[in-house]
């Protein structure tokens, strides 16, 4: 009893300390962002320190202070706790002037319904930045009203883009006497080569993202232009049992059956499917270009390349992540000068050197071949207006209802027709506010 | 006379007043308030909100839309939400039923068997490694059970079924071994806390009992149950309400070992409600399960305790 006693006061003591806390810093936050003063930049973003972008940030942070006088109050987050956290946080005092955030319409057009993010659009005018941003690159950073990407007010500046395609280990290829596909035929042709060779071909987890873009990848081999704005921008409804997706869920199936894919896939997460090709285990890894600098760093005991899924017009892909500035920003003038200078061609051409993929990089500053390689392809996707975006952006949480899905599909829980009844429900009830 | 005078010599010369009905009580009110303010603010307020929450649809800004009944009508028919709670049984076997019944039978030999052979520090010694997992972050936990039983030969497991000619098993890829997994984490997780627990209670016990039921010529099984059992009883109580109450709660180790995951299969409410809150943001849908699990929660707690004491009441009496 005296124990039960000691411990209710013990813990009493801490929640009034606790509480004491949060109200002191509670005030100091509130003291330091109020006053807006044109000095501080308070910026949030999460690129690691060591990636394309964090680097080119890096450069941008001493560019800025260097040349307004101002201090940049830089905090790093992770892309988790800006994500979840994120519609709290800028409700209040506390937000940044400029954060780094998602695109889409659950991420960045769910903020920009609510008001929470500025409407930058003339910034964007003055600054000329629509000038130097690909039609495709645009629609990711301009909403409607509703929150619905490809509308007609900014609110938010990408700086580079990223796009899913396919790697091959060129070792594994020559050993078995393959060809790199150019075609989609071709590309099952090596499929099945492998598997008759004892070898799974394709890196994958189930856990993540990965075999969901796959998925909508095959989606998009049959899909056009037009399948791509009725699933990302509802134009109109979604054919849940026609053929693009019904082939795109068979296929992947398909892909199981075949041995194109381990059957234990469901567990494994993107990390563990990046590392099977970086050690040589797997030969093909379809993913997306954020891989490309890690692979350069560390897939060097054999020679690889990347290319945009064979045979395929459009591809997985968007406008990297977004700066946008809070409604709550102090100092939004500070905002739009630091974004200017992440514009510029030397910024951009760090994004180039380092394997990322800039949106305005004078060609002549990309020193690097194989960095060069990366961009040309993507320009070509850019070109031919192929970005399709990416499967969960239409509605929110849908990221892990196809993983979801997709596990039961891969582990013979369900079949093609269950999980893909089970993705259209959940995608009509997910996007029914917004149509 | 002189008995009168000894106890006026023996009375302290200044009693300390006891404050009398009426006059004393605000005093006692006034040391309740801060903790009463913290219940109001961390408990009821949030509470209420909650259940306001559960008639709306809310998406985390902008002011709630009011939909009457749909959220509760949703849940009836929502096999996932199901699923979780039947999940949640086997969360209860894992951390109440069988590292209740392991951690008497570990507290017993401990205390009764290993104590009294190779002394204190031995016992306490292997207490503290039971109690270890407790202390350790589930996060990091997770992780290391993660690494353990990846698929393939990558997991530490599956490298070890290899040397002894086992095929590969996809633990956290498939039922039901996700679960089975979860499991023996929850166990290997909670043990210690009834063996800490249990040991402390067994210290009431007078050793003359033991003896004297040695004596009679009763065995260790028949101690066990006769003497050790009965009388940290309340102990048990305490154990089993607790761990039923994380139980139904849980939601760190499935966050970081499964993700509710393969396709769903090892969903628990607080992790589905934490899905609808923050990933949906369904924010009445999450509510609403978060109000079930409430519910459950106090149910389960009125009525252990409604049981505990009917059976202390019993033995008061010497029935």
């Amino acid at each position: 009893m005296a124990r039960t006693t000691r411990r209710t006061r013990t813990l009493m003591t801490l929640a009034a300390l606790t509480s004491a806390g949060i109200a002191l810093s509670g005030c100091s936050s509130a003291g330091s962002d109020d006053g807006g003063d044109g000095q501080t930049l308070k910026l949030w973003h999460y690129e690691g320190a060591d990636s394309a972008m964090g680097k080119a940030w890096a450069e941008a942070i001493k560019i800025f202070e260097e040349e307004t006088g101002a201090t940049v109050e830089f905090e790093e987050k992770s892309f988790e706790q800006i994500q979840k956290t994120a519609s709290q946080v800028l409700d209040t005092d506390a937000a940044p002037d400029l954060m780094e955030f998602n695109k889409g319409n659950a991420t960045a057009g769910f903020l920009a319904s609510t008001g929470l993010i500025s409407d930058i659009t003339d910034a964007v005018e003055e600054y000329g930045w629509d000038d130097m941003l690909a039609p495709s690159l645009q629609t990711t950073a301009k909403y409607t009203e509703d929150g619905v990407m490809g509308g007609d007010a900014w609110y938010g500046v990408p700086n580079y883009g990223e796009f899913v395609g396919v790697y091959y280990n060129k070792d594994a290829f020559a050993e078995a006497g393959l060809e790199i596909p150019t075609t989609y035929d071709e590309f099952v042709a090596v499929l099945d080569a492998f598997v008759a060779k004892g070898i799974t071909p394709l890196a994958e987890a189930g856990a993540e993202y990965p075999l969901g873009q796959l998925w909508y990848q095959l989606a998009l081999l049959e899909g056009d232009r037009a399948f791509v704005d009725d699933y990302q921008l509802y134009e109109n409804p979604v054919d849940w049992d026609g053929p693009i997706i019904t082939s795109a869920t068979e296929t992947l199936a398909e892909y199981v059956d075949k041995g194109y894919i381990a059957s234990d896939v469901s567990s494994v997460k993107a990390e563990d499917a990046g590392v099977s090709f970086i050690n040589g285990t797997a030969p093909i890894f379809v993913s997306g270009s954020w891989w490309f600098g890690r692979f350069v760093a560390e897939a060097t005991a054999f020679d690889w390349t990347m290319t945009a899924f064979p045979g395929a017009d459009l591809s997985l892909g968007s406008s990297g992540n977004l700066w946008v500035v809070p409604e709550n920003a102090a100092n939004k003038e500070l905002a739009y000068e630091f974004i200017d200078i992440t514009m510029r061609p030397e910024i951009q051409a760090i994004i180039g050197n380092n394997g990322g993929l800039p949106v305005a990089a004078d060609p002549a500053d990309i020193t690097d071949e194989k960095s060069s390689e990366l961009i040309a392809t993507f320009n070509g996707i850019l070109e031919r207006d192929g970005l399709s975006f990416y499967p969960d952006w239409p509605a929110p949480g849908f990221y892990d209802v196809i993983v979801q899905e997709l596990q039961g599909l891969v582990t013979g829980v369900q079949d093609a027709a269950e999980t893909t009844k089970g993705l259209g429900e959940a995608y009509d009830e997910g996007t029914a506010d917004f149509r | 006379m002189s008995l009168s005078t000894r106890a006026r010599r023996t009375a302290p010369p200044e009693q300390p007043a006891i404050p009398q009905s009426g006059r004393g009580s605000g005093a006692y009110w006034l040391y309740l308030l801060p903790g009463f303010v913290l219940l109001v603010v961390i408990v009821l307020i949030p509470l209420v909100w909650n259940v306001y929450l559960t008639f709306q649809k809310w998406r985390g800004v902008r002011a709630p839309e009011f939909i009457g009944l749909e959220n509760w009508q949703k849940l009836f028919t929502d096999d996932d939400f199901w699923v979780s709670f039947t999940n949640s049984v086997w969360m209860i076997v894992a951390m109440v039923v069988l590292p209740t019944v392991l951690g008497l039978l570990i507290a017993a030999l401990l205390f009764d068997v290993i104590g009294r052979r190779f002394g204190g520090r031995v016992a306490s010694f292997l207490r503290a490694t039971y109690y270890l997992p407790q202390i350790l972050p589930v996060v990091v936990a997770g992780i290391v059970i993660g690494w353990i039983v990846r698929p393939d030969r990558d997991g530490a497991l599956n490298q070890m079924l290899g040397w002894v000619g086992l095929p590969a098993v996809d633990w956290l890829g498939q039922m039901p071994s996700a679960l089975i997994v979860l499991m023996v984490v929850m166990v290997w997780v909670q043990i210690g806390y009834p063996v800490v627990i249990f040991m402390a209670a067994l210290q009431r016990v007078d050793p003359e009992l033991y003896e004297a039921a040695e004596l009679d010529g009763a065995n260790w099984m028949q101690r066990f149950t006769a003497i050790t059992m009965s009388i940290i009883r309340p102990e048990i109580f305490v154990v089993t309400l607790t761990c039923t109450i994380a139980a139904l709660k849980v939601f760190g180790p499935v966050y970081v070992i499964t993700r509710g995951g393969p396709a769903g299969a090892t969903l628990v409410p607080a992790y589905y409600a934490y899905q609808e809150f923050f990933t949906k943001r369904n924010i009445g849908y999450g509510a609403t399960i978060a109000t079930v699990l409430t519910i459950v929660v106090v149910i389960v707690s009125v009525v252990f305790i409604h049981v505990q004491n009917a059976m202390e009441q019993k033995e008061r009496a010497g029935l």
